[in-house]
């Protein structure tokens, strides 16, 4: 696994006097097997922070490098690709497509990437077991509860073993007891795993878990704690 | 995988939508069949000759009822260059009387080539005088095969040896009969019955007058000869066509074939835009789904082909649907009814339906490459 680094990220919308800063001047490093919080109000710039180093958005000015080697100027193709082999994302709306069982949402991944092998099936299975959903397997998204999809949301996120994950609100939709039950699952599988992991959180209870946190306002980096 | 997996997954979802548009290609079909029935109903008798040239009198303006060829105009006909064999063809009005009951009907005297018409019910042979082969829709008036039916007022009766099919004029079944028997029938149609005195003679004597002629002449081309070349021999004493455009003119053809033709067209277009908005509407109900899928790494052609297997199962479901639907409409209708299924036609019509939904399905493509799948992350913040 190799380190994320984010280098005096910008990202500009407009021109003029109208120009809108969404990201201004963003930096950070982040070492195999560390989660990083990013904190901050509503508008501050913490979900385009996550687009633009999940390839979903380009930064105006700066640069993002793993393991030595820049990441952010890639077509929307290659941007795909790169999020197929190294990107795991946990969304706040946990979007498992209703039609697919939880085993099947797990498979997704391999079969975007082209096909599903026996070792894709090997992987869902025992992840679903580490994330205590082997009884769920079969269910679709409809009848788990709240907990359990974020949850599913989350080993989907991993199915690819991914370098870089990104986690945008992973517990905003779920009761203390059952965010802090994904957030130590999530954690213990960065640690195991050793990949970086970028989390957007409202939540300061939650950000005093990760190894290290950043507080956004207005775009720019603001000291922990204000 | 996703495209099926979505469609087993939302059974009754895809099946509403399936028979929605199976009930929109029932209507196209229903429409077509219809509209065919109809122009089969006027003109079937009249379209079906045997023949490469059908030869009328001058100025009828390709009017059957309004021609008729004498023995030396039959002759003239004959001995065109290129023509190599000719029969007469007699048209008349009649009215028959079945079960107490008058219906019009139209008599067709042929010189001979009977083997054209198909017997679907008693003898194959073909009639002697006063007898007929009669189309299978005046079943529907309570005629059978064995009966003798008086024609009024004129006081002459048919009997049916055999019933034909798809073999109706003017919506009325068409009832063949040999030359000799046409002759009499024609005659005594006109004179409604009576002798008129200054007619030149009775029925029979002015009958016999229209031995060797008829209303028409059918004619077979030698080879290399075209129809054209038989126009530009006969006319203007003659007016020359084919079967099949003598069958779109008279009796209002022109304008009921046009009617129908945009009948068949609108219902068409209304189909086809029903199938595109669905489609359409579908693709923008998936927005959010589609962001998360191209956020997890899906290309814009794996989306599109998904949603094109989709498109091709369900319109294929709703095809088999529509067929269902518009055969069992069509054998629920009597006889009578202008229903003519012509398998040419539901395939066009099959084949519009799957290039609407193609179109309709470029819109959701265009729809599909305008999501941004950072807006599976996006709250509207920034």
């Amino acid at each position: 696994m190799r380190m994320l680094e984010v280098r005096n990220i910008s990202k500009h919308y407009g021109h003029g006097r109208t120009a809108v800063r969404a990201l201004d001047d963003v930096s950070f490093s982040l070492e195999p097997g560390q989660l990083l919080a990013v904190l901050g109000p509503s508008g501050s710039g913490k979900t385009t922070l996550l687009s633009i180093i999940a390839g979903l958005l380009h930064p105006t000015e700066g640069e993002i490098v793993l393991g030595g080697r820049p990441i952010h100027l890639r077509s929307p193709r290659e941007a795909a690709a790169f999020r197929r082999r190294y990107v795991g994302l946990v969304f706040q709306e946990h979007h498992l497509l209703p039609y697919l069982t939880a085993r099947e949402n797990l498979l997704l991944v391999p079969h975007l990437s082209g096909r599903i092998t026996g070792r894709d099936r090997t992987r869902a299975k025992s992840l679903l077991a580490e994330f205590g959903l082997e009884e769920r397997a079969g269910h679709r998204p409809a009848m788990l509860s709240g907990g359990e999809r974020q949850r599913v949301a989350v080993a989907r996120a991993l199915m690819n073993e991914p370098e870089i994950m990104l986690v945008d609100e992973p517990t905003a939709n779920l009761d203390t007891q059952h965010g802090n039950q994904v957030l130590e699952l999530l954690r213990a599988q960065i640690h195991a795993r050793a990949m970086t992991c970028v989390m957007v959180t409202h939540d300061t209870r939650m950000a005093e878990q990760a190894d290290a946190s950043l507080r956004l306002i207005d775009g720019r980096t603001a000291p922990t704690g204000a | 995988m996703l495209a099926l997996k979505e469609l087993l997954g939302s059974k009754l979802k895809f099946s509403l939508i399936a028979l929605i548009i199976g009930l929109v290609v029932s209507l196209t079909m229903l429409m077509s069949a219809m509209s065919e029935g109809l122009v089969t109903g006027m003109t079937g008798a009249k379209g079906t000759l045997a023949a490469d040239a059908l030869v009328f009198q001058g100025d009828t303006q390709l009017a059957l009822e309004r021609s008729l060829l004498t023995t030396a105009d039959m002759e003239t006909i004959r001995r065109t260059p290129g023509v190599r064999e000719v029969y007469g063809v007699g048209h008349a009005m009649i009215s028959v009387e079945a079960g107490g009951e008058v219906f019009d009907a139209r008599v067709f005297g042929l010189g001979g080539r009977f083997d054209q018409l198909p017997i679907v019910a008693g003898s194959s042979g073909p009639p002697g005088p006063g007898e007929a082969i009669v189309d299978v829709t005046a079943e529907a008036e309570g005629l059978a095969v064995g009966d003798t039916v008086p024609l009024t007022p004129i006081d002459r009766e048919l009997k049916i040896i055999a019933f034909t099919e798809g073999r109706r004029y003017v919506m009325t079944p068409a009832f063949y009969v040999d030359m000799v028997t046409w002759a009499d029938l024609y005659v005594a149609s006109a004179l409604r019955g009576e002798v008129a005195e200054d007619s030149g003679g009775s029925p029979a004597t002015q009958s016999a007058s229209l031995e060797g002629g008829a209303s028409i002449a059918a004619v077979d081309l030698t080879a290399g000869t075209t129809v054209d070349d038989l126009a530009a021999e006969l006319e203007p004493a003659f007016e020359v066509t084919t079967p099949a455009e003598a069958a779109e003119a008279g009796n209002g053809m022109p304008v009921m074939v046009l009617a129908v033709n945009a009948i068949q067209v609108v219902s068409l277009l209304i189909g086809a835009l029903v199938i595109g908005v669905f489609f359409y509407i579908m693709t923008l109900n998936k927005t959010g789904q589609i962001a998360a899928v191209k956020a997890l790494g899906a290309s814009d052609g794996y989306l599109y082909r998904q949603l094109l297997l989709q498109i091709i199962v369900l319109v294929s479901a709703a095809a088999f649907i529509g067929i269902a639907l518009a055969l069992g409409s069509g054998s629920s209708m009597p006889p009578t009814m202008a229903f003519d299924p012509q398998v040419g036609r539901w395939l066009i019509s099959l084949a519009a339906v799957y290039l609407m939904a193609l179109v309709g399905s470029l819109f959701s493509l265009r729809s599909i490459l305008s999501i941004d799948p950072a807006t599976a992350l996006d709250r509207a913040e920034h």
